[in-house]
């Protein structure tokens, strides 16, 4: 491969490299990190995807991936980390994507990332227990509260005649998911907008540790229930890596269909919400009830309205007959034929358009920065499309469209979603007539150690299983990368610069899942 | 019999023994020294403004013989009596409050010199209103000057209170200067200084000198009443005077400014063109949307009093404008209904303004800062003070049944009043003032708001509002004499409009309460025929059945707008009383078996909400600056963005400064050309000795071209 | 504007005639396994313990069924499957209040608490004032604020961070009130357990007086809570079988 090349004849004798099918991996020193980093970004046009961090005090192991420009370019780096060793060079000064990677990791396992500007308690609130972390030994069923309600400290974010911060959350004033939100802002003006996520951490990846393959599927398809498919689809993946099954093709085909009615529904939801945020009522309720209308598709062709309980290492749990597929394709053209409509109808309110045109602006560059994935980052012309760089499941013989904005506003990232919508929509059509015969699911593997990465595309974006299996091939670490996590960064620089009242709206927009991004 | 000049004459007296007392007596005395003198002198010259006001006839006395000048005369007409009573009816409150105010200042600063100002202003100040000749007039109106002056500065060590203080004399040198040139033209003409002379000669000034004379009298006393562009100095002087001299100043002074432009513009030079008056109706309506405009973004509670000030002297003046134009047309009716609004408006602002000043100091005394940012929470730890701004702020919001909200009626009947007027354009002129007075009440009700919700309720943002002592008992009182008297005044206008009235019969010699308080149910005042009328379908008409001429105030239209409108404040007040009895007897009935519980407010999860998470007042007025902005031209002096490491995002730093647009468009360019062409004739001033005799050198030969040229 | 009004009128009325009538169209509801009659002591797949036996019957204990459908691919079969929607049942604590009374039948107004959920009881949630469900036409609403509601309703886990704001919240609605908790999450911890970043459930911090199970509750069962919490319906049990009762489950 072009890189593992050139990362031999650049870092000889700093570095080795090895390769491993699709996957790069670089050993190097914790002094060359941060210009490996650095080269790998600026050089290649590499993008920074997740930051594992294993083990214990004081055997850590660090394990940084970059994803390239180009399909199915991935490295891993690995620096070595002397024993007990907690300091490490930051790269989040020349690589803003990783800078909550290093402050979660910081606050779950005690490193140290020097040069990092802003470390403390991120995960863990304050007043919380510490040993909730990664690092605790004995994560035993016991639950004991915080010691008291932590006062929220007013850090003055912004100094100006007038300023005063605006809290809100973490309940908000509908049914709306838990997080805080502190606007420092000049009368209605926002300025300043501060994020306090994990108030929903539910400690997922430590539960999962220890876990058998079977249990830790539970963990990685619950932890996030709108996009339950996708996530149990990037777990089955990494395991499948693992031990080297491959499902049979009927499997990868209803994979893709149950994956994309997935894309579908979430699309639609986050259309509704939308509408719901100006205050559309009857755009709403037309959206609203094709949403409802996809959860019951899904149920009755899945067997559960969000696809629980669908998947397993290896292919599928049961099989769907063929006329059950053919209603569904017939199905899905028809709310397609009616999102078009309401697309149609929302682009001619130009009360509508009004609230969503230039607001909550992304810039292309600051998309790139901060490593936004998802519709939200096609929006603002990132092309970063995780069925197009690691085809899986059928995408290889289906390729998806990947509809593109550039404005980088919110009326663009609606588009996004509609065109989307429009796209998996056809994308089902033509692959529920084309189903092989076959089984659906293979024999259990043996227990097997080793580590993969599960790449999907989530309704929201990007989602990145890191699996290590160990020797009795239970769970040893689960990392999760959810697309929220990344976009949640995002949201916070669109959102200044405008007032109270488009807040909502370009929350709406973005359409995070706080339960994705806090697990 | 006692007349004015009697009393005014024993108020000269009890001015002189309230200094010699205040010098007499121990240091700590020196307050209700002040206080009792200032009382009592104060309570004086409402009598005798009260006589003054009722008497019919003229009283003039002369003084003093000044041989080259001509004769020293004062005289108390029912219009200067007017003036006279509202004086004394703010002094009143404002001496009380004085009492305890002052004990703060006396460690620092010499109170005794203070009670000798403070006398003197009061002196100097009815010494203009009861002049009845220029040169009385003028040493009066200069002597009120300088002693507002050293009022102002009275805070020596504080180096905004010499920089307010300096402006303000220069302006007020500037008006008096041309104010001079108004007078003196008059009396040249006239042929001399006394007032009774001018009037009589004022009808024959030609239409230059006419406009001359007005244009240097509005300018002249203009700057006395802060119109826009002569406002700069009133939101620079007021608020760094101590609060009773703030107050006399917003609440007395000011009226001094209108005092002359009605003096020169109505009674002594009847108008006849209707050019001035829709200049001063135009000047009045800007002067009241900049005034209040300004009022909204401040968070500083005595300045933006000070902007409301100029607020309603613009809404004043435009009155005033308008009699004028109605006068110059002829239309004796609307011109004194327009004279009645602003004289009913000029005691109502004095009343509620003294009253919000007194409120502002006692506020200032209990926390240490007048910022609203830093105020919040009062109403839990100073409630009778926040009763009594309340009712402030009810006033001048115009809400009834205040008194503020009758004179704002009156002042929009007044701008609709004219479709009598034959000129299109300057039916179109009232109609654009009358939308930006409209303006100006909607603007009033969001400041005020901001005042008192931002100052009052909600949490306490600072230590020193969440520990600030109940106002004592002597501000108390004063605010609340104060309070009450607006509440009688709004709630029984049409007692108040027959006494108004006979101000504006000594102005223009006609009456306005015949045309809105009707006299109901006095028969003897009914035409015969209409009571007849009565009689022959067996009814009596009731002889004085509702007290106070009906309660109702009537306003008929013209013969082209057979319309009626009518009011009744009083009526409004009983039913409202009695609503409220009602709700108060329903609410302890329903919930006399429900149980309270208190708890902290909502905070959406993240327990107790403190003062940084909270609206403030710079907040809450900021839509107001934003939709402004073209006006305001906010300039950005700082913008730093700051990474603090405990903190999640970047901390932003951000400053601003507004400069008033009558300083960035008039004033600061007037002074940057006055200064350039200082700095051109500093190059004259070479140093060299040569150089200077040549300039002698030149001078004699000029003046020896000139006075050849003149043989 | 009128483009709109002609819209909502073209799409006609979908609302559900439940609770006047069963609804029986098809994907309203995931189902969930029923007792059935087992031979001999099979090997339960339940990964949360859900599934029991006693009486050569096996017994189901909602509190902690996932939905993970794993007990149905079993051959032979454990248990039956059930296609139904009225789920909700009375919580059992000492010392919990019940339904609420008649002046709340046909007005009742919820606060709606994420206490750590995954985001598909809060999406089955939100499904409620869609025109299918239209929980409107019943008389009840989401309120934003606490001070108004009558119902807190909750669900997820309940997580660290979460669990002094729930404690607020609780507080901070005047009483009468009642806690209606959805989801497995909230009646026993779901997948997430008792540990100690999740307190396993609301029952630790306030006392529930309906609890509708289900991985989520379909809108219909949460309906169905909501009717049950107002006496306009009658609550099923947590547990399936013809026994009353069931040994504590551990």
């Amino acid at each position: 491969m072009a890189l593992a090349d050139g990362c031999r004849t650049i870092w000889k004798g700093r570095a080795t490299v090895a390769e491993e099918g699709t996957v790069c991996r670089l050993r190097c020193s914790l002094v060359d990190l941060v210009q490996i980093c650095e080269w790998l970004t600026s050089n290649h046009g590499y993008s920074f995807a997740f930051l594992v961090v294993e083990g214990k005090q004081p055997d850590l192991r660090l394990i940084y991936a970059f994803l390239g420009r180009a399909g199915r370019e991935w490295i891993e780096i690995e620096p070595s980390l002397p024993t007990a060793r907690t300091h490490v060079r930051s790269i989040a000064a020349i690589i803003p994507a990783a800078d909550w990677h290093e402050r979660e990791a910081a606050d779950l396992f005690g490193i140290v990332f020097e040069g990092h500007p802003r470390l403390g308690p991120f995960v863990l609130h304050e007043g919380a227990k510490r040993d909730v972390g990664m690092t605790c030994a004995d994560f035993a069923e016991s639950f004991t509260p915080s010691s008291e309600l932590e006062r929220p400290t007013v850090e003055p974010m912004l100094e100006a005649p007038g300023a005063f911060a605006m809290p809100i959350g973490p309940v908000f004033s509908d049914v709306a998911e838990s997080v805080h939100i502190r606007i420092g802002s000049i009368g209605e003006d926002v300025s300043r907008v501060a994020l306090r996520p994990f108030y929903k951490y539910r400690a997922v990846e430590k539960r999962a540790e220890g876990q058998d393959i079977d249990t830790a599927l539970l963990l990685a398809e619950r932890f996030s229930g709108t996009a339950a498919f996708a996530h149990g689809l990037a777990f089955c993946q990494a395991i499948e890596a693992i031990t080297g099954t491959s499902p049979p093709p009927r499997a990868l085909l209803l994979r893709t269909l149950l994956a994309e009615l997935e894309r579908v529904r979430s699309h639609v939801a986050a259309i509704t919400g939308i509408c719901n945020s100006t205050a559309l009522a009857v755009a709403t309720s037309v959206a609203a009830i094709l949403e409802e209308e996809l959860l019951r598709l899904s149920c009755t062709f899945s067997g559960h309205r969000y696809f629980f309980g669908c998947l397993r290492p290896g292919g599928l749990r049961s099989d769907m007959e063929d006329t059950l597929c053919h209603d569904l394709g017939r199905a899905v053209s028809g709310i397609a034929a009616r999102l078009d409509r309401l697309e149609r109808m929302l682009r001619q309110s130009s009360s509508f358009l009004d609230r969503l045109e230039e607001m909550g602006v992304v810039s292309e560059e600051t998309a790139d920065l901060l490593g936004l994935v998802g519709p939200v980052a096609r929006a603002s012309g990132i092309r970063r499309d995780m069925r197009e760089l690691f085809p899986y499941a059928a995408y290889t013989a289906y390729r998806p469209e990947v509809p593109i904005g550039r404005e980088g506003d919110c009326y663009a990232r609606l588009r996004v979603l509609f065109r989307e919508a429009s796209a998996s929509a056809a994308l089902i059509g033509a692959v529920c007539h084309d189903l092989p015969a076959g089984p659906v699911n293979t024999t259990d593997p043996q227990p097997i150690s080793g580590s993969a990465t599960g790449i999907v595309e989530a309704p929201l974006g990007a989602a990145f299983h890191w699996v290590h299996l160990g020797i009795d091939g239970r769970v040893r670490r689960l990392r999760i990368t959810s697309p929220s996590f990344a976009n949640w960064r995002g949201f916070q620089s669109a959102a200044e610069g405008f007032a109270f009242q488009d807040f909502p709206i370009i929350l709406a927009s973005f359409a995070i899942s706080n339960a994705e991004s806090d697990r | 019999m006692i007349t004015g000049l009697v009393l005014l004459a024993i108020f000269f007296c009890c001015t002189a023994v309230g200094i010699v007392v205040a010098w007499l007596v121990p240091k700590h005395a020196i307050p209700s020294a002040l206080a009792y003198s200032g009382a009592i002198c104060s309570a004086v010259l409402i009598g005798a403004g009260a006589i003054g006001l009722f008497s019919d006839t003229q009283v003039t006395a002369v003084v003093w013989r000044f041989a080259p000048f001509g004769a020293i005369s004062v005289g108390t007409s029912p219009f200067q009596s007017l003036f006279i009573l509202i004086t004394g009816a703010v002094g009143l409150p404002v001496s009380i409050f004085s009492t305890n105010y002052l004990t703060h200042y006396a460690h620092r600063y010499n109170l005794r010199y203070f009670a000798l100002l403070y006398h003197s202003f009061l002196a100097a100040m009815i010494g203009v209103l009861i002049a009845h000749d220029v040169l009385s007039f003028l040493f009066s109106w200069e002597a009120m000057s300088v002693l507002a002056y050293l009022l102002v500065i009275f805070e020596n060590d504080s180096a905004p209170a010499a920089h307010a203080g300096l402006t303000m004399l220069a302006m007020s040198e500037i008006g008096l200067i041309l104010a001079i040139g108004a007078l003196l033209l008059l009396a040249n003409s006239a042929g001399s200084t006394a007032f009774a002379a001018i009037q009589v000669t004022a009808a024959g000034l030609g239409p230059g000198l006419h406009l001359a004379v007005f244009l240097l009298s509005f300018v002249g006393f203009g700057v006395k009443a802060g119109l826009v562009p002569l406002n700069s100095w009133l939101p620079l002087a007021h608020p760094v005077a101590p609060t009773n001299v703030s107050a006399l100043l917003s609440a007395v002074m000011v009226n001094l400014g209108i005092y002359g432009i009605v003096l020169v513009n109505l009674v002594l030079m009847p108008p006849t063109d209707r050019g001035p008056g829709v200049i001063v109706l135009v000047a009045g309506a800007i002067t009241a949307l900049l005034g209040i405009l300004y009022a909204t973004i401040q968070a500083d509670l005595k300045r933006l009093l000070a902007h409301s000030t100029i607020e309603n002297m613009g809404i004043i003046t435009a009155m005033i404008g308008a009699a004028m134009v109605f006068q110059a047309a002829g239309q004796s009716v609307a011109a004194d209904l327009a004279i009645l609004a602003a004289l009913y408006h000029l005691l109502n602002h004095s009343l509620y303004k003294a009253l919000l000043f007194a409120g502002a100091g006692a506020i200032q005394n209990a926390t240490g800062t007048r910022d609203l940012d830093r105020l919040g929470g009062l109403i839990h730890r100073m409630s009778w003070t926040a009763v009594l701004f309340l009712g402030g702020v009810m006033a001048i919001s115009a809400l009834p049944p205040f008194n503020g909200f009758i004179s704002e009626w009156l002042s929009l009947q007044t701008i609709l009043r004219a479709v009598v007027l034959a000129s299109k354009p300057t039916r179109l002129v009232f109609a654009l003032s009358g939308a930006v007075l409209a303006l100006t009440a909607g603007l009033a009700i969001t400041c005020f708001v901001k005042v008192f919700a931002l100052g009052f309720l909600g949490l306490p943002r600072t230590e020193r509002a969440a520990s600030a002592r109940e106002a004592p008992r002597a501000t108390r009182w004063a605010m609340g004499l104060l309070a009450a008297t607006c509440l009688i005044l709004g709630a029984l206008p049409t007692y108040v409009i027959p006494v108004l009235d006979q101000a504006v019969r000594s102005i223009s010699g006609s009456s306005a309460a015949a045309a809105l308080v009707p006299p109901f149910f006095a028969p003897d005042r009914l035409p015969p025929a209409f009571v007849a009328d009565f009689r022959a379908i067996g009814a009596e008409i009731g002889r004085h059945l509702l007290p106070g001429r009906g309660l109702v105030i009537l306003l008929r239209g013209g013969a082209s707008n057979p319309v009626v409108f009518a009011i009744s404040p009083s009526y409004g007040v009983a039913v409202f009383m009695i609503l409220l009895g009602l709700l108060a007897v329903g609410v302890r009935l329903r919930s006399g078996r429900q149980r309270v519980e208190r708890k902290i407010p909502w905070s959406g999860g993240i327990g107790r909400l403190i003062p940084g998470l909270t609206y403030n007042a710079s907040a809450f007025a900021n839509p107001v600056r934003v939709v402004f902005r073209s006006l305001l031209r906010p300039k950005l002096t700082e913008e730093a963005i700051e990474n603090i490491p405990v903190h999640f995002r970047p901390a932003l730093r951000r400053s601003w400064t507004e400069t008033h647009v009558v300083d960035r468009l008039l004033l600061q360019p007037a002074l940057a050309g006055i200064e350039l062409l200082a700095r051109t004739l500093r190059r004259m001033h070479i140093g060299a000795v040569n150089v200077y005799a040549t300039y002698v050198l030149g001078a004699l030969l000029v003046a020896f071209v000139i006075w050849a040229g003149s043989r | 504007m009128s483009r709109w009004v002609l819209e909502g009128l073209r799409t006609g009325i979908k609302s559900t005639r439940y609770p006047n009538a069963p609804e029986g169209a098809a994907g309203i509801s995931p189902g969930r396994p029923a007792s059935r009659v087992i031979a001999a002591q099979a090997q339960s797949p339940c990964p949360t313990d859900a599934l029991g036996a006693a009486n050569g019957m096996s017994i189901v204990d909602y509190r902690k069924c996932v939905h993970c459908q794993r007990c149905k691919d079993v051959e032979p079969a454990i248990v039956d499957w059930q296609q139904d929607y009225e789920w909700a049942a009375k919580g059992d604590a000492p010392g919990i209040a019940g339904e609420l009374n008649r002046q709340f039948q046909r007005s009742l107004h919820i606060r709606f608490v994420d206490a750590g959920a995954c985001g598909a009881c809060m999406s089955e949630a939100r499904q409620l004032n869609n025109p299918y469900y239209n929980m409107h036409r019943l008389g009840f609403f989401f309120t934003p604020t606490p001070r108004n509601a009558d119902v807190l309703m909750v669900t997820g886990p309940v997580t660290q961070a979460m669990w002094w704001p729930l404690l607020d919240t609780y507080a901070a609605i005047p009483p009468p009130k009642r806690v209606l908790a959805v989801g497995v999450c909230a009646i026993s911890g779901g997948v997430f357990g008792r540990n100690p970043a999740v307190a396993g459930g609301a029952a630790e911090a306030i006392p529930i007086d309906v609890a509708v199970p289900g991985c989520p509750p379909p809108p219909l069962a949460i309906l169905h809570g909501l009717l049950v919490l107002v006496r306009r319906k009658p609550p099923h049990p947590l547990t399936s079988g013809r026994q009353p009762t069931l040994e504590p489950a551990t």
